[in-house]
């Protein structure tokens, strides 16, 4: 994966350099939010949803120990095999150990971005296992070697004749690239494949505390054939997951399906509560829940980043996001990007010379919070985030300079009028239509790509001594 | 298990109190729920939405009627798929009267799931290699166009979600308006079945540009027969 090598500044070149992925970026992220308006707006007053949607979440977390007993509680009477993972490494281990136990050859995932957070794949294949990701969009990037563009639809960033290029050296000959032949490919050769699977991976887009159900939307109809077919079955889940009864239910998957896709239901909206019945004949007969920590209760003991924990993973906030809309996911350099992944990618990786840059991937204009179903106040979260992290001391060598600088001369006044006299001198060569519009490094990685205005040739400490004495 | 304790008790001390010993009081939730006034409007409702997503839709009174409705919809198709296939038709064990009889006198011989074979790999080899899923449906969703399944001994998942096409039956008396009626139902019976499976519409993807495709994996074509009794 080239692009983790990237440093910040080279990824964010490479993605502005790319226009088909910008283009891709700016259709998809337009098609899903005009879609999301839409069902919004129907469903009559949906500011009430959002706010049913935010007290939920706020309920649900902060009485997370609470469900999440019930749930575990609940499963485990059923014979669920309830697992409890702290780290990414003690989430790998637990699957690790169960497929070993399985002697499983063949795993198939439907869509999981635990399993991202944690790279089990990786992990899972170093074992000499066949991982396949069944939803179309993963299963490109698998092939392609790449993390998730978006949330949602991960592989938008690919030209359909990319995919059908990724796709030749599998087919054994050429493919069209047009949509339904890649499509009906992918219907024939990931046949065979449900259809041999030994273990199945799923996520979980909510867990019920109190029936201990799983609940899981897709589109496709993977999410159902990894949760019918393999004998065994693992679900990975983020601990926050939790709704407390069907009731909640209602509000969550009205505004997560309506949020991500404008869908009124997702295509596919299953509700398992495993195991199967002994006399059931489909579905698996063991059943394995993981669920993962990661830093997660960091987050719940932080009271200025909880509400970080109410996220649903609708993508809504990538798709309003003018950042998010000019670079698309790869930029960012995370496995979680947009709005929510600039939060939570620096409080689960606890690394600032890594994540560092997250919280500045925002103009900081809100309109991810307004587009929040369950309005998390993701632009306020960033700005605190910018705050933890120069109080952590991580801020970079030029930053503390100018800070510096500032300091030394607002608070010497004869020595700030000088240098601005000085300035104004200066700053000529590097004036265009009366903005300043070049300079030396570090001023040149703004006037790159933007002015600033000049300094006045008569600094305002003048104009209002010369007003004093008008008077 | 200790571990679950640990695990609990160290979320408790990071909300900074104990673990409550009671479920916690429900949140309120206001919100505006969609109502339809009545079942012939639920109905008509339920099928235009359900035509919307993509699938076909049709209201019978008899089995004559219905009938009727899979000679317009299929032809001679499943007699041909027969020919190549005699277990072209999977169905769950028990479809509606109406439904049964309709088949019985088509001549269209159905294959009953659960019964095909006793090793569950044979079972999904003959589901995906029939031509059409036949199943009833527990309850449905007017305001979404959707089809709610449970999982029974009798039934089997695979039937509405491997073969290419799937046929759905449902009575006019099990159409609600919106999702939190079908879960509250749903709730009432206690523990749920081993999965509730919506289905709104067929398989569908836009991984590939954002151009809507179906069929990527579920069924391709989506049928569902109302039955007005």
């Amino acid at each position: 994966m080239t692009m983790y090598n990237l440093t910040t500044d080279q990824r964010v070149d490479e993605a502005l350099a790319n226009n088909f992925l910008r283009q891709a970026t700016r259709r998809a992220t337009d098609r899903l939010r005009n879609n999301k308006y839409k069902a919004s707006e129907e469903l009559g007053n949906w500011e009430q949803w959002r706010s049913a949607g935010e007290s939920i979440r706020k309920h649900v977390i902060s009485n997370l120990d609470f469900y999440l007993n019930q749930l575990i509680e609940q499963m485990e009477q059923r014979g669920v095999h309830v697992h409890l993972a702290k780290t990414p490494a003690d989430a790998v281990g637990i699957v690790r150990n169960i497929v070993r136990e399985h002697d499983a050859k063949n795993v198939l995932k439907s869509k999981s971005m635990i399993s991202e957070e944690i790279h089990l794949n990786h992990a899972l294949e170093e074992d000499g296992v066949a991982v396949v990701e069944t939803d179309l969009g993963e299963y490109i990037i698998q092939i392609a070697g790449e993390p998730p563009s978006h949330i949602i639809v991960p592989a938008m960033h690919k030209t359909r004749q990319q995919v059908a290029d990724l796709f030749e050296p599998i087919a054994g000959y050429a493919l069209s690239s047009d949509t339904p032949t890649l499509t009906r490919f992918v219907r024939i050769q990931m046949r065979e494949q449900f259809l041999r699977g030994d273990i199945g991976i799923t996520g979980c887009n909510f867990a019920v505390a109190d029936t201990g159900s799983i609940v899981m939307v897709t589109n496709e109809g993977n999410g159902r054939m990894v949760s019918t077919l393999p004998r065994v079955q693992i679900t990975l889940m983020g601990m926050e997951r939790i709704v407390p009864s069907f009731r909640e239910l209602d509000v969550m998957l009205n505004l997560l399906a309506r949020s991500a896709t404008g869908q009124r239901l997702s295509s596919y909206t299953t509700i398992l509560t495993p195991p199967k019945k002994t006399a059931d004949s489909d579905g698996p007969e063991e059943y394995h829940l993981v669920i993962l920590d990661h830093n997660r209760s960091e987050i719940l003991g932080d009271k200025l980043f909880r509400t970080a924990l109410n996220c649903i993973r609708c993508g809504a906030c990538f798709n309003v996001c003018p950042v998010y809309r000019q670079l698309g996911g790869h930029a960012y350099g995370s496995v979680y990007s947009g709005p929510i992944g600039s939060v939570i990618t620096p409080l689960l990786e606890k690394d600032w010379k890594k994540w560092g840059h997250l919280p500045y991937f925002s103009s900081l204009c809100g309109a991810c919070s307004e587009a929040c179903p369950v309005r998390i106040p993701l632009h306020d979260l960033l700005v605190k985030l910018r705050m933890r992290k120069t109080q952590s001391g991580h801020t970079p060598q030029v930053e503390q300079q100018i800070f510096k600088a500032y300091r030394y001369f607002f608070t010497r006044e004869k020595t700030l009028r000088r240098a601005l006299r000085l300035g104004a001198h200066l700053q000529w060569p590097f004036v265009r239509n009366h903005r300043i519009s070049g300079g030396p490094p570090p001023l040149s990685n703004w006037t790159k790509s933007r002015t600033l205005p000049m300094v006045a040739p008569k600094p305002f400490m003048q104009v209002w001594a010369d007003l004093n004495n008008k008077r | 298990m200790s571990n679950t304790n640990d695990f609990i008790s160290h979320l408790a001390s990071k909300l900074g109190r104990s673990t409550p010993a009671q479920t916690p009081p429900p949140v309120d939730i206001s919100v505006p729920q969609y109502r339809l006034s009545n079942s012939e409007e639920r109905v008509s409702i339920f099928l235009q939405n359900w035509q919307a997503l993509g699938g076909k839709g049709a209201i019978v009174r008899s089995s004559d009627e219905t009938l009727q409705c899979l000679k317009a919809w299929f032809g001679d198709l499943p007699l041909n798929w027969l020919k190549d296939n005699h277990q072209a038709l999977v169905a769950w064990d028990m479809l509606p009267t109406v439904a049964e009889s309709a088949f019985s006198t088509l001549n269209w011989p159905l294959t009953r799931y659960t019964q095909s074979t006793l090793d569950p790999r044979d079972r999904y080899s003959i589901a995906a290699h029939a031509e059409l899923g036949i199943t009833g449906s527990d309850l449905g969703i007017a305001l979404s166009g959707t089809i709610v399944m449970n999982s029974d001994p009798l039934r089997g998942r695979a039937v509405s979600l491997l073969p290419p096409r799937h046929l759905a039956f449902i009575e006019t008396t099990k159409i609600r308006n919106n999702l939190f009626e079908v879960l509250e139902e749903v709730s009432v019976l206690g523990t749920p079945p081993a999965a509730i499976e919506m289905i709104s519409g067929p398989s569908r993807t836009s991984d590939i540009e954002m151009d809507l495709s179906i069929g990527v994996h579920g069924p391709i074509e989506v049928y569902v027969v109302v039955i007005d009794n």
